[in-house]
């Protein structure tokens, strides 16, 4: 498990650095239809943010500010997001996933609908993606053991 | 100036290979933590002079500054593990 860190520079630095790390990783998901980038990789970087917090602040502090329910929600949300969205250009009458037939809801002409599409099931992917890496790492680091387990076993106190 | 970027390239991964010796044979595990985060930032530069020799630098600056990113939080990981083990 890990421990709050002592050291009040990198808790300070990491407490700076995450909203500009989350900013960047929102820029990265906007532009991915312009420069490298897109869903993917800009989840990857907010769940890097997310990291780096438990890292420094510690496994208590970020269980009770992030629980893992809404992580799990979060990731469920984005899925959900994606196929909503291709089910619906499905409803509308075109192929899963095609875009252009957002345009008679969105009242605008198809290719401005085909770009809208796109970010919105980006916007999907990165939620899925960072809440996935989170959870990833939020369990690694707990060595293991189930939430249900943690006051019984009383492995951690030994360990530490 | 297209071989002068070139040619610092080439100069910045000799040094990366001279910092990969004390990754290796480092003394202890600081020095290893130390010169990975050093051929991070020679990895960094690299990257922008390969951006100046395509003459895309707007998109490998994207990429140099997530590669920056993850090797900060690679080593307060590091750091982090090492507290742990003491």
């Amino acid at each position: 498990m890990i421990a709050s860190s002592d050291d009040i520079i990198i808790k300070t630095i990491a407490r700076i650095f995450v909203p500009f790390i989350q900013l960047y990783a929102l820029y990265v998901i906007m532009h991915g239809h312009y420069s490298p980038g897109g869903g993917f990789q800009g989840g990857v970087i907010l769940g890097a943010s997310l990291a780096l917090l438990l890292i420094t602040h510690g496994y208590d502090e970020m269980k009770r500010k992030i629980p893992e329910g809404v992580i799990m929600l979060l990731g469920s949300v984005g899925v959900l997001i994606y196929a909503g969205i291709g089910l619906t250009c499905l409803l509308l009458g075109g192929n899963y996933l095609d875009y252009s037939q957002l345009s008679v809801i969105l009242h605008v002409d198809p290719a401005h609908a085909r770009s809208l599409g796109i970010l919105g099931v980006e916007l999907g992917v990165g939620f899925t993606v960072m809440a996935i890496m989170y959870s990833i790492f939020f369990d690694i680091s707990t060595g293991g053991l189930l939430p249900g387990n943690e006051k019984r076993s009383g492995e951690w106190e030994d360990s530490e | 100036m297209n071989e002068f970027f070139v040619a610092i390239g080439l100069g910045m991964c000799i040094l990366v290979f001279l910092v990969l010796y004390r990754v290796i044979f480092g003394p202890g595990v600081f020095n290893r933590i130390a010169a990975i985060s050093a051929i991070g930032t020679k990895t960094l530069i690299i990257l922008l002079i390969l951006g100046y020799v395509y003459n895309r630098v707007d998109m490998f600056i994207d990429i140099s500054m997530v590669y920056a990113l993850l090797n900060f939080i690679g080593s307060i990981a590091a750091a982090k593990y090492l507290e742990m083990e003491r």
